[in-house]
């Protein structure tokens, strides 16, 4: 459900959550996202910073410059002024990544799992391809690459970005691993709930593996110009496309990270509409898979 | 330059606020669990509060001086001595190259901390030298400090002698039972009446496998209401599960059944609830606390905690040091 | 005189590597807690018999603790 009025509540003394609706619904993580670029410009004395989740706003602020009443205060004005989701629009860079889809170190790592945690575990392209009434695990990787991935938040590691499908074609669902795995290949790329992923390094993590990508999205040795002396690639609100590959082209890729003399394939003056987003869905045939 | 000769437990180097700014990439803030003791410590040998400085945990390292100093050591009694004598805790101690300071093991308290005059001259990474070693980040080469390592230290000008006043460092549990504030939210409406009575009621005990990422606790099982277990299926299987959501620090996170407490290198977002979040000024308790101790919970409000923590940066200055 | 082994760190005892009866060198790893997740050896400082264990494989110490008494 999409609240009519957002919700407030404290936690500690320091952040304030912002709660939007309680489903997964693109529409909420728009309003998070647009609220954060809005209190960004709005140069309010006393906010340290925030972080847009799926359906909420964590806002950070110094209590000495602003009281909890006040700030709660200020973004409700701020969102009385931004009005409906519709009038957003923020810049999103388009980042297309090689991806070998059902690779074998994601393989390796299922067999492995199957081994020492649980042997009824199936492979996970075929277990979810069969939960979302798909032909195979080939139809899997049609639908799963078809669609743009939107960066709603980045957390629970730092930089693994947690991405929803732009295009509701490609929405699938499927459950965590339970137990969950004790280590993940790094760039394996993957799905829990409704949410996909990449995992930056070799984290423990629970969702269905589906392939794996070579570029980096982490760099803490300063070797990409991308990076822009930053550590993590991605903000919230940038776009991603999962480009299925072949195994050569995967690991040219590979050796031109290695060697620096890979290039991004980025798109970076591209604003992202609400609206246009909205205009553009409201024309397609959702009864279609790819 | 600091030598390490030995490098104890997981000790790092750390500064104050720590790594800010960086929530939405995923980046703890890191820094000193108990930002009092560590504030003191860098205050006593003439520092600003937060210049880069090391935190030991449970057992000391041994550094070996390259050049005359003047150190201080605050926090737990690591028992500090310098070439076999015993220094003064608390108090800032001239130190002459070639001598060696050995921080033993924890006796009273869990943290430790020490500072030189200049503060350690330790790269930025995104605006902190605040170490989170398991990303690699932070820190001389984003991990604790190894024996053989060479910190680098800035210029600086410190007096010995100095000392802080006999109220105004922590006093640290002696029944091995803390006193833990908490304030209610963000997600106190998932608990029901009982739950909240039985959080505030029961003695927590902290688990050994807690560490700088959580705080875990052991307890009674928690009761629900309406919302936790009535709600869209995308929110997850578990009454405490919930679509994720960006974790305040101090969070107490409610993983299933269990609590766990989320501190300074803890995970910024996730997939359960935070009935009660443990405000700022009450870190430094989280930080000196052992494995196997209490905590029972007061419920504070908001400005309280505020309160709390205005109380607490006020005794990190010089009127603190006789 | 029997030397008193203390624990260093408070966490969960490991790994118990000796018995009562056995002979250590120094250097030899006595025993290994567990203290935050990481796995902490406790060396012996000088060679001698074990004449008396005081943990055993999942006690929770305390730090300062007697472990163990060599002779």
């Amino acid at each position: 459900m999409i609240f009519d009025e957002p919700k407030f509540a404290p936690g500690g003394d320091r952040y304030i959550r912002v709660e939007f609706g309680d489903e997964m619904n693109l529409e909420l993580n728009f309003m998070a996202q647009g609220l954060a670029g809005a209190l960004g410009e709005s140069g309010t004395k006393g906010l340290v910073e925030t972080a847009p989740c799926f359906a909420t706003l964590l806002v950070h602020y110094e209590p000495r410059e602003i009281s909890y009443g006040d700030m709660v205060t200020e973004l409700k004005s701020l969102i009385a002024s931004l009005g409906s989701s519709d009038e957003i629009e923020m810049n999103s860079r388009l980042f297309t990544f090689e991806t070998l889809y059902l690779d074998p170190w994601t393989k390796e790592c299922i067999d492995d799992y199957r081994e020492k945690l649980n042997p009824d575990k199936e492979y996970d392209p075929d277990f979810v391809a069969r939960l979302n009434g798909l032909e195979d695990r080939h139809q899997l990787v049609r639908v799963h690459s078809g669609t743009e991935y939107w960066v709603a938040s980045l957390g629970f590691w730092p930089g693994l970005p947690f991405l929803q499908p732009l295009d509701p074609r490609a929405m699938i669902t499927c459950p965590k691993y339970n137990p969950p795995r004790t280590w993940t290949p790094q760039g394996t790329v993957a799905m829990g709930g409704s949410a996909s992923a990449i995992y930056p390094v070799a984290t423990p993590g629970g969702y269905q593996l589906f392939g794996r990508t070579p570029v980096p999205i982490w760099d803490t040795t300063k070797r990409f110009d991308v990076f822009q002396g930053d550590i993590v690639l991605f903000q919230p609100g940038d776009r991603i496309k999962f480009q299925p590959v072949t195994r050569e082209v995967y690991d040219d890729a590979e050796r031109k990270i290695a060697d620096g003399s890979y290039i991004y394939n980025i798109i970076e003056y591209q604003k992202f509409s609400v609206r246009n987003y909205k205009e553009w869905i409201g024309k397609l045939d959702t009864s279609e898979r790819f | 330059m600091l030598e390490i000769i030995k490098p104890g437990l997981e000790t790092s180097i750390q500064d104050f606020p720590g790594r800010v700014g960086y929530w939405n990439q995923g980046f703890p803030p890191s820094g000193p669990l108990d930002s009092w003791s560590f504030r003191l410590a860098n205050i006593l040998v003439g520092n600003d509060a937060g210049a880069p400085g090391l935190e030991a945990q449970f057992m000391g390292p041994t550094l070996k001086f390259q050049q005359d100093g003047v150190i201080a050591c605050t926090g737990a009694n690591m028992a500090p001595k310098l070439d076999g004598e015993e220094i003064p805790m608390w108090e800032s101690v001239a130190v002459k190259a070639g001598q060696t300071l050995v921080m033993g093991p924890a006796l009273k308290g869990a943290r430790g901390y020490f500072a030189v005059a200049g503060g350690i001259d330790a790269p930025e990474w995104l605006g902190s030298a605040s170490t989170f070693h398991k990303a690699s980040v932070g820190g001389l080469d984003g991990n604790a400090i190894k024996a053989g390592q060479m910190l680098p230290v800035k210029a600086g000008q410190g007096q010995a002698g100095r000392r802080v006043k006999a109220d105004c460092h922590p006093q640290f549990a002696t029944d091995k039972k803390w006193h833990i504030e908490a304030v209610a939210g963000p997600n106190d409406d998932w608990i029901d009446a009982a739950g909240h009575a039985q959080f505030l009621a029961t003695d927590w005990k902290l688990e050994a496998r807690s560490d700088r990422t959580g705080y875990r606790l052991d307890g009674p099982d928690w009761t629900f209401t309406d919302k936790a277990t009535n709600k869209p299926p995308e929110n997850g299987e578990f009454p405490s599960n919930i679509i994720d959501h960006g974790y305040p620090m101090g969070g107490v996170n409610l993983c299933g059944q269990k609590p766990i407490i989320l501190v300074n290198d803890g995970p910024s977002m996730g997939g359960f609830i935070v009935p009660y979040t443990v405000p700022s000024a009450a870190f430094w308790k989280l930080g000196q606390m052992k494995p196997n101790e209490f905590i029972s919970f007061n419920r504070v409000s908001v400005e309280e905690a505020q309160a709390l923590r205005i109380e607490l940066d006020d005794l990190c200055g010089e009127n603190s040091i006789e | 005189m029997a030397e008193q082994v203390m624990t260093q760190a408070p966490g969960n005892v490991w790994k118990v590597l000796v018995k009562e009866g056995d002979t250590v060198a120094a250097g030899d790893t006595l025993f290994i807690l567990e203290v935050m997740k990481t796995e902490v050896p406790h060396e012996a400082e000088s060679a001698g018999k074990i004449t008396k264990l005081h943990i055993a494989e999942e006690d929770a110490v305390d730090v300062g603790q007697l472990a163990m008494e060599i002779e």
